[in-house]
């Protein structure tokens, strides 16, 4: 009993100590200004104050980069995750030449460094005339998203039992039908976890964003709020924690309520590759 | 809709509905493998397009000497490349990239097994305690880098103010302004954001060892450590060796953590290739000497990468 009690405070010191970083920038972002410089530090806040949020919402450009962020990372999960659900389909389920050598390159280019793409995809669309909009970036997070959500989705579909369609197709459906009413339904969370992580994703995306976009009107969140960083003059510590919180907070959710959709696809993917 | 298919024709043996049937499939076939192929297309399209096009032109324009602003280039051959291996930068790039990607993988994969071990036993708050291991790995490095530079701040970071009252050290230490603190702070980093992936990895290989084994070791006489070595262990080599591979070449392309971090300073101490990729690039406007150093970072890379797909390709088959 004894041994179980230390083992657990032991477990739970070591838990708290990798989630204190966090806790820290909670605890800044709702501290007055002037009590960030108190020696020694508070550990609670003494004064408890939301003025920070208050300020980042209504004199910082952050509902814009909010905004886009979040019409940026929709617009790359849906494509991607359409994409991908009908290309995993035909490479797990069809035979045609080229169909190995095909999912050789989804793996390679899964891997593929950013730095290198991000040289001729630069080039591509300052030329194509879409250097900062929102769409070169869309453009540009197919590059990393679609071999990730490819592959995560390969592995899900292969998972789903081939006797399944094959009885549909002895019943009379299409091959089309039979992947609308019997794949797609069974595809669903493995569908769901793969636009989860394709979000986070592209959510938390910063060499493209940094390098493709140089105006307000399409910079997303995380090069937006590193630019709030740079631009002051004196860092304002609890403004920039608010931040870091509030761009925290869809991921928070989607966390909270799709663990085990996160978990799973994790397995799926993340160890596979 | 493209190939409708009805119940198969023969329900008992009919040369000639047989050898019709057998025609009829492989009508089948080839409809079904058109349809696949339709299916594939607009992934081989954006393929195309988005990552095989621009793969080629980074091995293309390495040839070129090009001037970011205007984008106009010269041809100059293998000059790049002749330049970079001569160039000191190139090396020690390249040797601080080794430092950070062995440090930090070291780091992650010590602490990931260890922590997915402990969160294996029935802890109180087990699910709680999870979510809190995996969240560095979900934030932005944005986000966590923003947070670790307030801890790391050398007047008013927690960090100093805590080492100084534990009576480690007597002034506050600059953690990302010195060598070698700035390589052993991003180092300490990226282990932190990054060793959740190891410990949900191992903690799925865990769950699926068979409890006879460790029954059977506790017959044997084991003891918690000899079972560790004995059991575990072995169990765990097929998953850690997928995990090293894959980390290790995810942290050596990693480029958010270290850039946003220190910068590649002090001086160039900790720039490791993808940050001198776009500080060729962006910051000095040598857009063909940074796709010159980017295809040798991958040709690195791809020794990792060709042994991970051969792997991979194995155990599918």
């Amino acid at each position: 009993m004894l041994r179980k009690i230390a083992f657990n405070l032991f477990a739970w010191s070591i838990v708290l100590m990798v989630a204190f970083p966090l806790f820290w920038m909670l605890v800044t972002s709702v501290k007055p200004q002037f009590e960030l410089f108190r020696r020694p530090p508070t550990i609670l806040p003494e004064t408890w104050t939301f003025e920070h949020y208050w300020k980042l919402l209504s004199d910082t450009n952050f509902l814009g980069y909010f905004w886009n962020s979040v019409i940026l990372s929709t617009t790359t999960t849906i494509v991607v995750v359409a994409i991908a659900t009908v290309g995993a389909y035909s490479l797990v389920r069809f035979r045609y030449k080229g169909r190995e050598s095909l999912a050789f390159l989804v793996l390679f280019t899964y891997l593929l460094p950013s730095v290198v793409l991000i040289l001729p995809l630069y080039l591509m669309l300052v030329q194509l005339g879409l250097s900062n909009t929102i769409t070169s970036l869309v453009i540009a997070y197919t590059t990393f998203a679609l071999p990730y959500a490819l592959w995560l989705l390969r592995s899900f579909m292969a998972g789903i039992p081939e006797d399944l369609e094959s009885a549909a197709l002895v019943d009379g459906a299409s091959r089309l039908g039979a992947f609308w009413d019997i794949i797609l339904p069974q595809l669903l969370p493995g569908i769901i976890s793969t636009a989860l992580f394709t979000f986070i994703l592209s959510w938390n995306e910063y060499l493209y964003a940094l390098v493709l976009v140089n105006s307000d009107d399409a910079r997303p969140l995380t090069t937006g709020v590193m630019n709030m960083l740079i631009s002051s003059f004196n860092i304002e510590w609890s403004l920039l924690m608010a931040a870091s919180v509030m761009m925290s907070v869809p991921l928070i959710i989607v966390f909270a309520f799709l663990q085990s959709y996160l978990t799973r696809g994790f397995g799926a993917g993340g160890v596979k590759g | 809709m493209l190939a409708a298919v009805g119940p198969p024709a023969a329900r008992r043996p009919d040369p000639q509905r047989y050898a019709m049937a057998k025609q009829q499939q492989t009508v089948l076939e080839r409809q079904y493998s058109r349809l696949g192929l339709l299916l594939i297309a607009p992934t081989v399209l954006v393929f195309c397009a988005v990552i095989a096009y621009p793969l080629v032109s980074a091995i293309y324009l390495s040839l070129f000497k090009i001037f970011t602003p205007t984008l106009e280039g010269t041809w100059v051959g293998l000059d790049n490349y002749r330049t970079l291996l001569v160039k000191g930068e190139f090396w020690t790039s390249l040797r601080a990239n080794l430092i950070w990607t062995v440090g930090t993988l070291t780091l992650q994969i010590i602490f990931g097994v260890g922590m997915a071990l402990v969160l294996h036993q029935n802890i109180w708050f087990r699910s709680l305690a999870r979510s809190l291991i995996l969240f560095p790995y979900f934030i932005s490095t944005v986000v966590a880098v923003l947070v670790w530079k307030w801890l790391f701040n050398d007047l008013y970071g927690i960090l100093n103010h805590l080492m100084i009252s534990a009576g480690l050290i007597d002034w506050p230490i600059d953690y990302l302004g010195t060598m070698p603190n700035a390589m052993i702070s991003v180092i300490l980093v990226g282990a932190w954001k990054y060793f959740p992936f190891v410990v949900i990895a191992v903690l799925a290989r865990l769950q699926s060892i068979p409890d006879q084994l460790y029954e059977a070791a506790r017959i044997d006489g084991a003891g918690p450590i000899a079972r560790f070595f004995d059991v575990t262990l072995p169990q765990l080599r097929e998953v850690l060796v997928v995990i090293i591979m894959l980390r290790a070449i995810w942290d050596f392309k990693e480029f958010d953590l270290i850039f946003l971090l220190t910068g590649g300073g002090p001086v160039t101490s900790t720039q490791t290739l993808p940050l001198v990729v776009y500080k060729e690039a962006f910051a000095l406007n040598q857009m063909g000497m940074a796709a010159a150093y980017a295809v040798i970072m991958m040709l690195i890379m791809l020794v990792f990468m060709i042994l991970y797909m051969r792997r991979t390709q194995r155990e599918d088959t």
